[in-house]
């Protein structure tokens, strides 16, 4: 059986966290990175990850929850993205977004495409392909950008794949039951 | 700690250090360590004037990223337009680099400054940073990219003059919603209407301390700059400045005939 309807709106707020997450460490690496291109490419994904953030929170509004509703994960899944945020080193930060974040974000968003419905959750649906495609922009952009500056950046492999087994041996994200659909009948 | 909180002191000022640059740039801390031509539109100074530009257009995606990154309790809808800032500063960079490159010039080749992100970061409020770095430093650059287009145009260069026009066109989103927030951050809490007054107070108290240092751009005001380089009335409307406000920036650049 797939998500019945508050789960699905528990599932969105969480994915807004994510979103909300990318936008400011994003913000925070463009001053603290010197490379200029990689604070260009930063730059560009600070506004992608907000208009996520923000159709994500429309549509928990659509779904009986709060207006921009977000839930933080659960802490498993929160201890990883917060170890990630420390990285100090260009490609690191590079690796770390491109490689391990948005590419785990995706699959996440693909499971809930699986277990959700494509015709009562459509308008969901509708924001998360575009995730998805803006998603695979950034990627590309990102190696263009790996492209570009190849003979000054040296990349670990090693280190952004155990990033990323850390990042997906994390199964459930999402604090369900925390009464976020119900928030706002317990408002009015 | 986060990049707004690191301090520098520059001829007794404490400002918020620079935020990280390659190794190529030489940083300078002054007005007068920067390159001046004497020709201003000679082959050199076209690729300085880009390579400064290209510089100024990345500390305001680092304002702008750093204030998202400062502010997380903001209101959502003011964050979102400050995180399109951010990607309309980073097309910026982009576009004055191509140029650069397309003129011959390269990053590193003359010195930059971060003056507005060293001051815009010392304000401990939103409000105040959106008041020195969008309605003050965006808002003067406005006035400068309505007169260098066309010093563009009149040296041949039309490729360049296209490029300021559609940053200027960004800008002025930038300066209209600082200014729409303000006042509307203004009137739900009015202590904020201090802070922003000190902030622009703090501001001037900079630009003259840091401006007696010798050199060739001393003695010569700010009002007298911006005379020379006259106020963009227009695209301050579009801007959402009010008319009592132009009239106010018009007679501090000792335009007071213009008013009405």
């Amino acid at each position: 059986m797939g998500l019945i309807l508050r789960e699905k709106a528990e599932y969105l707020a969480t994915f807004r966290w994510l979103e909300v997450f990318l936008m400011e460490t994003l913000a925070r690496w463009v001053p603290t990175t010197p490379e200029m291109e990689v604070k260009v490419l930063m730059g560009r994904h600070i506004w992608d990850a907000a208009q996520h953030a923000d159709a994500l929170g429309k549509r928990t509004f659509e779904l009986r929850a709060p207006l921009h509703y977000t839930l933080t994960p659960l802490p498993p899944y929160l201890h990883t993205m917060q170890e990630l945020s420390r990285v100090e080193d260009t490609p690191g930060r590079i690796q770390a977004i491109y490689d391990t974040i948005v590419p785990g974000f995706a699959a996440r968003y693909q499971r809930y495409l699986q277990n959700s419905d494509s015709l009562l959750d459509e308008p969901s649906f509708r924001v998360i392909e575009g995730i998805l495609h803006d998603y695979a922009r950034m990627r590309k952009e990102s190696e263009e950008l790996r492209s570009e500056l190849r003979e000054t950046l040296v990349f670990d492999a090693d280190r952004a794949q155990g990033w990323s087994r850390q990042e997906s041996a994390v199964a459930e994200i999402v604090s369900h039951g925390s009464g976020s659909t119900l928030a706002r009948e317990m408002i009015a | 700690m986060t990049a707004s909180a690191k301090r520098k002191t520059v001829l007794g000022v404490v400002l918020c250090a620079d935020p990280a640059r390659e190794e190529c740039f030489h940083v300078a801390q002054l007005d007068s360590e920067m390159q001046k031509f004497e020709s201003g539109m000679s082959e050199e100074a076209r690729r300085e004037r880009l390579h400064r530009h290209m510089n100024n257009e990345m500390g305001a995606l680092e304002i702008a990223a750093q204030c998202l990154a400062d502010f997380p309790e903001a209101p959502w809808e003011l964050r979102l337009q400050l995180a399109r800032q951010a990607f309309d500063e980073s097309r910026h960079v982009r576009a004055l680099y191509q140029r650069l490159l397309q003129l011959g010039g390269y990053k590193g080749e003359f010195p930059i400054g971060n003056f507005e992100w060293a001051v815009t970061n010392m304000c401990d409020t939103l409000a105040a940073r959106l008041a020195i770095q969008n309605r003050t430093f965006e808002a003067g650059q406005m006035d400068l990219l309505g007169a260098l287009r066309q010093i563009w145009r009149s040296v041949g260069d039309e490729t360049t003059a296209e490029v300021l026009e559609h940053i200027l066109a960004d800008e002025i989103n930038h300066v209209r919603f600082a200014n729409q927030w303000i006042r509307k951050m203004i009137q739900s809490d009015r202590r904020l209407l201090l802070k922003v007054a000190s902030a622009v107070r703090v501001l001037a108290e900079t630009n003259a301390a840091l401006s007696e240092e010798p050199g060739p751009s001393s003695g010569e005001t700010s009002a007298q700059q911006h005379t020379k380089i006259g106020i963009n009335v227009e695209d301050r409307r579009h801007a959402d400045f009010s008319d009592d406000e132009i009239n106010e920036i018009l007679r501090q650049a000792g335009m007071s005939s213009l008013v009405a």
